[in-house]
């Protein structure tokens, strides 16, 4: 039995892939990207810093109201919701919301730089 | 519990990994499908694929045995382990996926244009895989005594087995489909028989034994720094690790790998709703496990405490199950990562490297478990994440987000990280729990920004050395790919 190592065809992706860098390496090209870069940057941090002001916000909420923690709801402890389930939806808002921009931002970049 | 339904309930996890394994095979023929599945697999199984190789021993046993000993402060690990996730979206996903790299090493040594760096990383990700290993295999070890009664090892070495024969037969391609299938499984396993207890309990209506505040071990709280510490090292260490950066290689394009983040975000959520469940129950109506001194075999044990009987035993078996899905999973999407680096930097590229390499990354932590004893799982991964956060992250962010970055800086901060948080580990080991003072056990709080600041110090000392090829690497990692180069 012969062995053969295999590889995977070539694909058009990447002669594309090239030209693309190429087209934007020009003055103008790189004046959008930069401001492309700094929109998500500036989106990143803006999420992340919201969502741990919200987390830190969380167990300073319990200690500040005394008998919060001890409060249950349907025999579950109050702290033991906030924490183990109250911040999950959280999370999943931040992201969702980052996601959606982060898209805009890529759509209106691809305006400014002419891209099909 | 009957050592017969364990046993069984392992040979079928093991059964059904190998044969999706092989199923997979059939369809895994090229060296790209080997090592990233040629990018070609859909957003939810893909997401389920993280979701799968991520649960790993620490979230299916070690969260709610953490939780059964330090109540809501423990809460931290399965927020961090989550929001983790939310930092990698954020500040890696995308980019990472336009880098079109294969490998943490293949990134860094693209942007920075250098082997060294190229080495260096290679050595670091090996290294926290490896650290990685370690605490699956001591999860399986816990299972096969607790549960069986035979001895520790076979835990482990049938983990190694079962992986080094899914990886070598199938590569990437097929452990998508594992793991993805082990979501489920783990999923299923935490929640049929908790949901089964807590109906039982309100059904009869058992009086709670303890409060959940109640202190069950006597053990002091976990002061804020330590908190805070863990909660740097989760949500830093997550975007480093290696098994979870191999996965986003194979989404198409940088959208779809920020749409697969975002379906993962909610696996996770809805997964650690459970181990939750199973501290507060555990807390609430059996205190006692927390005192026998093995707190991590608390989901184990649960279903038979409180139910008993044949259906105790048969939850019991479907909670193994998911257990050893946990260490298959976790082991074997570590074990593809560092394959994937070895044979490319040590043994050459190509799919007969790649087995030889699949087989040296499970078999020396194997080594490594056999000869130390298990620490709680939560904590021994939660160390392993304040590693990646001290030494991968820095150079993922800055490689990112920063234009002037050099190689000298990334060599500097990596091994500054490194050599810190190694050194807490190393000391902490040696010193005993009981007598390690809080900065050393939970490192991360000034190793991470430590290594930020020395990587940002010795770039801007040698500006000269930023790479010519930086405005095109970094118009690649944040411009969106054509509609055509993805054929979309």
């Amino acid at each position: 039995m012969t062995r053969v190592r295999v590889t995977a065809p070539a694909t058009a992706a990447h002669p594309v892939t090239e030209s693309r860098e190429a087209a934007q390496e020009s003055d103008v090209g790189q004046v959008f990207v930069r401001s492309l870069i700094r929109s998500q940057l500036r989106l990143a941090l803006v999420v992340a810093g919201g969502f741990l002001v919200i987390l830190g916000a969380f167990p300073l909420l319990l200690a500040a109201v005394p008998g919060l923690a001890e409060t249950t709801i349907a025999g579950i402890p109050f702290d033991w919701i906030l924490l183990g389930v109250g911040i999950y939806p959280v999370i999943g808002l931040s992201a969702w919301l980052y996601t959606r921009t982060a898209a805009r931002n890529e759509a209106r970049y691809r305006d400014l730089a002419g891209d099909p | 519990m009957n050592p017969g339904v364990a046993a069984a309930a392992l040979a079928v996890v093991s059964v059904a990994t190998a044969v999706i394994g092989f199923y997979g095979l059939r369809i895994s023929r090229t060296t790209g499908d080997f090592f990233v599945a040629s990018r070609t697999v859909r957003p939810w199984w893909n997401a389920s694929a993280i979701g799968g190789e991520y649960l790993s021993a620490a979230s299916f046993l070690g969260v709610a045995g953490l939780l059964l000993l330090s109540g809501t402060d423990a809460l931290w690990f399965p927020v961090g382990y989550t929001a983790g996730y939310l930092m990698l979206l954020l500040f890696v996903a995308a980019p990472l996926r336009r880098s079109g790299a294969y490998t943490i090493p293949d990134f860094t040594e693209a942007r920075l244009d250098s082997r060294a760096v190229r080495k260096v990383t290679s050595l670091v990700v090996v290294l926290v895989g490896w650290l990685y290993i370690v605490p699956q295999l001591h999860g399986a070890a816990l299972t096969i005594r607790i549960t069986t009664g035979l001895p520790s090892w076979v835990g482990s070495v049938a983990v190694v087995v079962v992986v080094c024969l899914t990886v070598v037969a199938g590569g990437m391609r097929s452990i998508t489909f594992v793991q993805a299938f082990q979501y489920w499984l783990k999923l299923t396993a935490l929640a049929v028989p908790i949901l089964f207890i807590v109906f039982m309990l309100a059904g009869t209506g058992t009086p709670a034994l303890a409060a959940p505040a109640e202190n069950p071990t006597g053990l002091a709280p976990a002061g804020w720094y330590t908190n805070v510490s863990l909660l740097v090292a989760l949500l830093f260490g997550t975007l480093g690790l290696p098994h979870v950066l191999v996965r986003f290689y194979t989404n198409p394009d940088g959208q779809s790998a920020r749409r697969t983040t975002l379906i993962v975000l909610g696996l996770l959520s809805v997964f650690y709703l459970f181990p939750t469940a199973y501290g507060l129950v555990g807390r609430m109506f059996a205190p006692d496990l927390a005192r026998s001194g093995q707190p991590d075999a608390m989901v184990l044990l649960l279903p038979r405490e409180l139910i008993g009987g044949p259906a105790g035993d048969l939850l019991s078996a479907l909670v193994v199950a998911g257990a050893f899905a946990a260490f298959l999973s976790t082991t074997s999407g570590l074990v593809v990562s560092l394959a994937g680096v070895i044979s490319q930097d040590v043994l050459g590229a190509g799919v007969g490297g790649f087995r030889l390499a699949a087989v040296v990354s499970a078999v020396v932590p194997l080594g490594f478990a056999l000869m130390t004893g298990s620490l709680a799982l939560a904590g021994s991964v939660g160390l392993v994440f304040a590693f990646t956060a001290s030494t991968v992250c820095p150079v993922l962010l800055l490689g990112i987000w920063w234009r002037g970055l050099t190689d000298t800086g990334a060599i500097a901060g990596m091994v500054t990280g490194g050599v810190l948080c190694g050194g807490a580990m190393i000391a902490g080991s040696l010193a005993g729990a009981a007598s390690t003072p809080a900065w050393l056990a939970q490192p991360a709080a000034w190793s991470v920004p430590t290594a930020f600041a020395v990587m940002v110090l010795v770039s801007r000392a040698t500006a000269g050395r930023v790479p010519k090829t930086l405005v095109r690497v970094m118009t690649r990692l944040h411009t969106p790919e054509r509609p055509l180069a993805t054929g979309r």
